[in-house]
C-alpha cells in the first residue's frame, strides 16, 4: 500500500492524485504505532518548504497574481499556475515522506529481509538493520536532547540543535559497532548460510496484501493509460475528470480500509 | 579437554600503551560456572571477547599465546566458526538485537551457521524455552522489557548450541526479580545441560557463593582463581570485589522543605500507563531511592520531576534548579574534552569564565577525573563516563539531583566513592533522588525509599535490603 501511495504521489500529475496520496499517507501513518510525530513533522515541513520555494524559482504561467521587486536569481512574478504547481509538488513530497514513515513503522523487517535476502542477502541485512535501528536512534536523539536541556541548553536555537548532531552521530557509530560485533559473534558473514522457512501470511496480512495490491493496480493502470496526466502551464487544466476522481477516491478509500484493518483488534 | 582454555595469553589494544591481558592461563571445564570479578578496566571484557576471537579480529591489537574453545584455536578460526562452540551475551541487550521478531532473533545465529531450514524453528524455540523466554516467541523485540531482552539475547546465543556461554555484566540493567530469574536460568544451564558458564559481573551478591570458581583480575592479570570460600579469603584485602552484606541504612534526614514534588501525576507512553496518579515528595538534604521492577515508571517519574517530560494529568514541581543524569552516560558526551563537558552547563547558565573554569576543575577533581580533563569523553570507560555525566550536572549546583541507575557499569570501589559523593550532595542541601536496581548501593546511600510498580507509588519508608528486594 505504501508503494502504491508513493508511486501515485511521484508519477501522477493530476492534483487529485497527490492530494489523495497525501491523505492516504497520513491515514497509514496514523494507523502505525508511535513514534510517528517525527515522520509527520518531516513530511509537513518538507512539503511546505517546497510549496513556498517553487513560485520563486519557476518562471511559468500566464495568470499573474503578484509582481515583486527585482531580485537576482529569484523570480518575483508569482502566477496562479506556479502556486498550483508548488502546492502539488509540496503534496507529492509530503505524501512520499508520509508513506515512507508509515512503511518504516508498519513493515515487518524480518519478512522483508527474508524476501530480499533470496536475491541480495547483504543488502537485505543492511536495509533490515536500518529499519530496526531507527527507533533506537530516535531514543538516542531524545537522550541527547534531555542531556542538553538538563544542562540549561536552549535546544530550540538552531545553533545548539546543529551542535547536538555531532554527538548523536558519535552515539550512532558506537551503536553500529556494537551491533556489528554482536552479529560477528553470532556467525554473520560465515562461510555457509541458510534461511528459516518463511511463515505463511495471517488472515489479517492476506487482507492487507489484497488491499495493497488493489491500490497498486489502480495506480499502475492510471500510469499506463495516462489517465492521471494534467497540464499546469501555461494555463491550468481542469482536474475534475471522471477517471481522476474515481482513481484518487479509490486510492483514498483503499488506504482508509488498510489503516482500519491495521488498527482493528478482534 | 577443557571447554575453554587460555595459555599464556597477552593482549594489547592498538591505541593503548598498557596490556589489556597479561600472561593469562585459565581453563574452564564443561558444566562449570565461573564468576569473573575485577575493577573496571581490569581486562574482564577483553578476556570474554578473546574467547570468541573478537579480540583481536574485531578490535585489533596484538595477541600472544593461545586461546582454544571447543578445541579450536581462535587464531585459526573466525568468530563465525567459533560461534558453534561459544556464545557471548553482551552487556547491553539492545545493542545485540538485529531482528524485529523474537523468534527471528533466536533463529538469526542458526541461519548464519547454515543449519538445515527445517531444524531452525524447533531449535530456536528450544533455546527460548531454555532461557525461560518461550512465551515471548510471538512478540516483537521492541516491545520487550530490559529483563525480557536479556533473556532473548541469551536464547539467541544458546540456539547456536554453544558448550560455553559467556556473559558480560548480565544483571547491570535488571531489577532484582529479573536478576534472580537469570541466575536460576544459568544454574539450570550448568546443571541440566552441562554448559560451561562464565559471568563477568560487578554485582556479585547472587553469583559469588553459587559459582564453582571465582576468578579475579587486576590490570589484565588473573590474581585469584579459587572456589568461593578460598576466593573470599584471598580477596579480603579488596572488599569491593566481594558480595556485600546488607548494610544498615543511615538515619532518616531531618524534615526539610521538599526539593521536588509530584502530585497525582499521570503519563501515558504509547500503550503503557507509565505514571498513574503518582504522588510523592523528595526532601532537601536527603537521598531518596526510587525502586521497582523494569518498566515500573521510574525513569518517567525522574524526567517529570525534573521538568523534562510533560504530564497528561497532575503536576510536578521542583525548587530552584533540577539536574537529571540519565541511565546512558553516552548521551551526555556532547563535547571534545571532559573539561568542556563539565563547563558546558555553567556556560549555559552564564557563569563568568574564571569562576566557570574553577568550578569545572573542582568538579572534575571531586569525581576523580582531573586526569581526564583533556581526554575525549568517548575514550573513557563506561564507569568514567558515568562519573563525568554526573559531574557535568552537579557542577551547576542543582537544588534537586536525579540520578537514574548511577551504578550501571561502575565497579565496587568506584561505587563506594560514588556513595560518598551522593551523600555529600545531600549534605550540601540538595535533594537527591536515586533511581536504582542496585540493592546494596540503595541500602548504603538512601535515607528514604519510594517503591513503584505499574506507574503507581507506594508509601515512603526507610529502606531495608528486604524492602528493596521486594
Amino acid at each position: 500500500m505504501t508503494g502504491a501511495v508513493g508511486i501515485a504521489a511521484i508519477t501522477l500529475d493530476n492534483p487529485l492524485w497527490p492530494t489523495a496520496a497525501a491523505l492516504a499517507g497520513g491515514l497509514l501513518l496514523t494507523a502505525a504505532g508511535p513514534p510517528r510525530r517525527i515522520y509527520a513533522a518531516f513530511a509537513i515541513l518538507t512539503g511546505l518548504t517546497v510549496f513556498l520555494l517553487e513560485p520563486f524559482v519557476a518562471v511559468q504561467g500566464l495568470t499573474t497574481l503578484w509582481r515583486g521587486p527585482d531580485i537576482p536569481i529569484l523570480d518575483t512574478q508569482i502566477t496562479t499556475e506556479e502556486l498550483a504547481y508548488g502546492a502539488v509538488a509540496g503534496l507529492r513530497i509530503a505524501a512520499a515522506a508520509l508513506a515512507a514513515g508509515a512503511f518504516v513503522r508498519l513493515a515487518d523487517s524480518d519478512l522483508l529481509l527474508r524476501a530480499v535476502a533470496r536475491v541480495a542477502p547483504r543488502s537485505a541485512m543492511i536495509a533490515s538493520l536500518t529499519t530496526q535501528m531507527l527507533p533506537a536512534l530516535e531514543r538516542d536523539a531524545a537522550g541527547v536532547l534531555v542531556a542538553a536541556r538538563t544542562r540549561a541548553a536552549a535546544v530550540s536555537r538552531p545553533g545548539t540543535a546543529a551542535r547536538l548532531t555531532g554527538p548523536l552521530v558519535g552515539m550512532s557509530l558506537e551503536r553500529a559497532l556494537a551491533v556489528a560485533e554482536a552479529m560477528e559473534a553470532r556467525g554473520y558473514a560465515g562461510p555457509t548460510r541458510s534461511a528459516a522457512p518463511v511463515r505463511g501470511l495471517s488472515a489479517r496480512e492476506r487482507v492487507l496484501t489484497l488491499l495493497g495490491t488493489a491500490a497498486l493496480a489502480i495506480v499502475l493502470v492510471t500510469v499506463a493509460t495516462g489517465a492521471g496526466d494534467y497540464r499546469y502551464f501555461d494555463l491550468l487544466g481542469d482536474p475534475w475528470t471522471p477517471a481522476a476522481i474515481a482513481g484518487a477516491a479509490g486510492l483514498a478509500v483503499l488506504a482508509a480500509a488498510f489503516a482500519w484493518v491495521v488498527r482493528w483488534r478482534p | 579437554m577443557a571447554a575453554l582454555s587460555f595459555e599464556g595469553v597477552s593482549h594489547r589494544y592498538a591505541a593503548d600503551g598498557r596490556p589489556a591481558l597479561q600472561d593469562v592461563d585459565l581453563a574452564i571445564e564443561h558444566g562449570e560456572l565461573v564468576l569473573l570479578v575485577g575493577e573496571s578496566g581490569s581486562g574482564k571484557s577483553t578476556l570474554l571477547r578473546a574467547a570468541l576471537g573478537l579480540v583481536p579480529r574485531f578490535h585489533g591489537g596484538e595477541l600472544h599465546g593461545r586461546v582454544r574453545v571447543g578445541g579450536l584455536d581462535t587464531r585459526r578460526h573466525r568468530p563465525g566458526e567459533l560461534a558453534r562452540h561459544a556464545g557471548l551475551v553482551f552487556q547491553d541487550p539492545e545493542a545485540q538485537i538485529v531482528s524485529s521478531g523474537v523468534l527471528a532473533e533466536a533463529a538469526f545465529g542458526l541461519e548464519n551457521l547454515g543449519v538445515e531450514p527445517a531444524e531452525i524453528r524447533p531449535r530456536a524455540l528450544a533455546a527460548l524455552r531454555m532461557a525461560g523466554a518461550e512465551h515471548l516467541a510471538g512478540r516483537t523485540t521492541r516491545t520487550l522489557s530490559g529483563g525480557e531482552r536479556q533473556r532473548v539475547a541469551i536464547a539467541s546465543v544458546l540456539a547456536m548450541g554453544p558448550r560455553v556461554l559467556l556473559l558480560d555484566e548480565p544483571t547491570s540493567q535488571l531489577d532484582p526479580a529479573a536478576a534472580d530469574e537469570l541466575l536460576r536460568t544459568l544454574l539450570d544451564l550448568r546443571d541440566r545441560h552441562g554448559i560451561a558458564v562464565v559471568v563477568a559481573e560487578h554485582r556479585t551478591e547472587r553469583l559469588f557463593d553459587v559459582a564453582d570458581r571465582v576468578v579475579a583480575m587486576r590490570a589484565g592479570e588473573i590474581v585469584v582463581d579459587a572456589p568461593p570460600a578460598g576466593a573470599r579469603r584471598a580477596l579480603s584485602g579488596q572488599p569491593w570485589l566481594l558480595p556485600r552484606a546488607p548494610s544498615t541504612p543511615p538515619p532518616a534526614a531531618a524534615p526539610a522543605h521538599p526539593a521536588g514534588q509530584l502530585t497525582h501525576a499521570s503519563k501515558r507512553l504509547g500503550t503503557t500507563q507509565a505514571l498513574d496518579d503518582a504522588s510523592a515528595a523528595f526532601e532537601r538534604g536527603a537521598v531518596t531511592a526510587v525502586t521497582g521492577p523494569n518498566g515500573a515508571g521510574k525513569t518517567t517519574l525522574a524526567l517529570a520531576l525534573c521538568g523534562l517530560m510533560g504530564l497528561d494529568g497532575g503536576s510536578a514541581a521542583h525548587r530552584g534548579r533540577a539536574g537529571y543524569v540519565a541511565q546512558d552516560p553516552g548521551a551526555y558526551l556532547l563535547h571534545d574534552t571532559a573539561f568542556e563537558e563539565v563547563e558546558y552547563g555553567l556556560a549555559n547558565l552564564g557563569v563568568p569564565e574564571p569562576l566557570r573554569r574553577a568550578r569545572a576543575e573542582a568538579e572534575l577533581e571531586r569525581f576523580d577525573l582531573a586526569w581526564a580533563a583533556a581526554e575525549h569523553p568517548r575514550d573513557l570507560s563506561s564507569g568514567e563516563r558515568q562519573r563525568l555525566a554526573i559531574a557535568s550536572v552537579t557542577a551547576m549546583r542543582p537544588d534537586l539531583v536525579v540520578l537514574d541507575e548511577p551504578t550501571r557499569g561502575v565497579d565496587g570501589r568506584r561505587k563506594q566513592a560514588l556513595c560518598g559523593l551522593v551523600r555529600g550532595l545531600a549534605a550540601d542541601g540538595a535533594g537527591v533522588v536515586v533511581v536504582s536496581h542496585d540493592a546494596p548501593f540503595v541500602a548504603d546511600v538512601a535515607t528514604a525509599a519510594v517503591a513503584m510498580a505499574d506507574g503507581r507509588i507506594a508509601p515512603r519508608a526507610v529502606p531495608t535490603t528486604e524492602a528493596v528486594h521486594a
